[in-house]
């Protein structure tokens, strides 16, 4: 896990998690109408996408948001790449969004996050192994903010020198 | 600013220094002291040594590895908004 890409890649990941839980779990049910079958064309292509990617399930947030179709198309952009196989896998990236909801207790998120993750291949003890890392970091964190430690882990890792992707020093 | 003093490593009981080591190990990194929490930990033996094996063994290889295991950890402190 050395160099930043991957850092992007995991932090995009969690990014766009909390944005979909946020509509998931923070709005009212109602409050918006979203798209349904009767939907356009547009939004009937953007679901088969979405489906697609998730194996025939889809994340209960974009359907709200489809009630702006333009909107809903660039949030799923993102969150397509986002998620997507690159430096860091599916499987691993579905199991962080898990690791995400857990954390911030959302179920709905836990739930979907948790199939997408036994769909990749993710067995019982696969999800055990990351719901312990969830928890004993859940335990870790709130000892160090407790007693107001400072970072002494930065020199770990060694500062990655490349430049930004397609910047000017970008070979 | 820490709430507590942090001692350093050498006003620890032997065994504690012992564990430091095995920090040291398992960071694959030379500290000049301890890290924090592991300093933390040592204080009381009787709840760090559990908390710490259960720490270990989550952390482990198995189905991910451990790389993959500290990203989720980091995933997880970012969450929790954690600076440490």
């Amino acid at each position: 896990m050395t160099g930043d890409a991957v850092w992007y890649e995991a932090a995009f990941v969690v990014g766009m998690t909390n944005a979909l839980n946020v509509v998931a779990d923070g709005l009212p049910a109602g409050a918006l109408s979203g798209a349904d079958d009767r939907a356009g064309d547009d939004v009937r292509a953007l679901f088969a996408d979405i489906r697609a990617f998730y194996g025939g399930e889809e994340p209960a947030a974009l359907r709200v948001l489809a009630g702006d179709p333009a909107y809903a198309a660039d949030v799923w952009a993102a969150v397509k790449r986002a998620f997507d196989d690159r430096l860091l896998s599916r499987r691993l990236k579905e199991s962080l969004a898990f690791a995400v909801c857990v954390t911030s207790r959302s179920s709905s998120g836990a739930a979907f996050h948790l199939g997408q993750m036994r769909r990749l291949g993710v067995t019982d003890a696969g999800v055990r192994e990351i719901v312990g890392v969830t928890q004993m970091f859940s335990s870790y964190t709130k000892i160090a903010d407790t007693l107001q430690l400072d970072s002494d882990m930065g020199d770990i890792a060694p500062a990655d020198p490349t430049p930004a992707p397609g910047g000017p020093h970008a070979r | 600013m820490p709430t507590v003093r942090l001692r350093d490593a050498s006003e620890y009981p032997e065994l504690a220094r012992k564990l430091f080591e095995l920090s040291k190990a398992w960071f694959r990194h030379d500290f000049t002291e301890p890290p924090a929490m592991s300093r933390v930990m040592a204080w009381d033996p009787e709840f760090g040594g559990p908390h710490g094996r259960a720490m270990k063994r989550a952390m482990g290889p198995g189905e991910f590895t451990r790389g993959e295991k500290e990203m989720v950890a980091a995933v997880v402190s970012g969450v929790n908004a954690c600076e440490y």
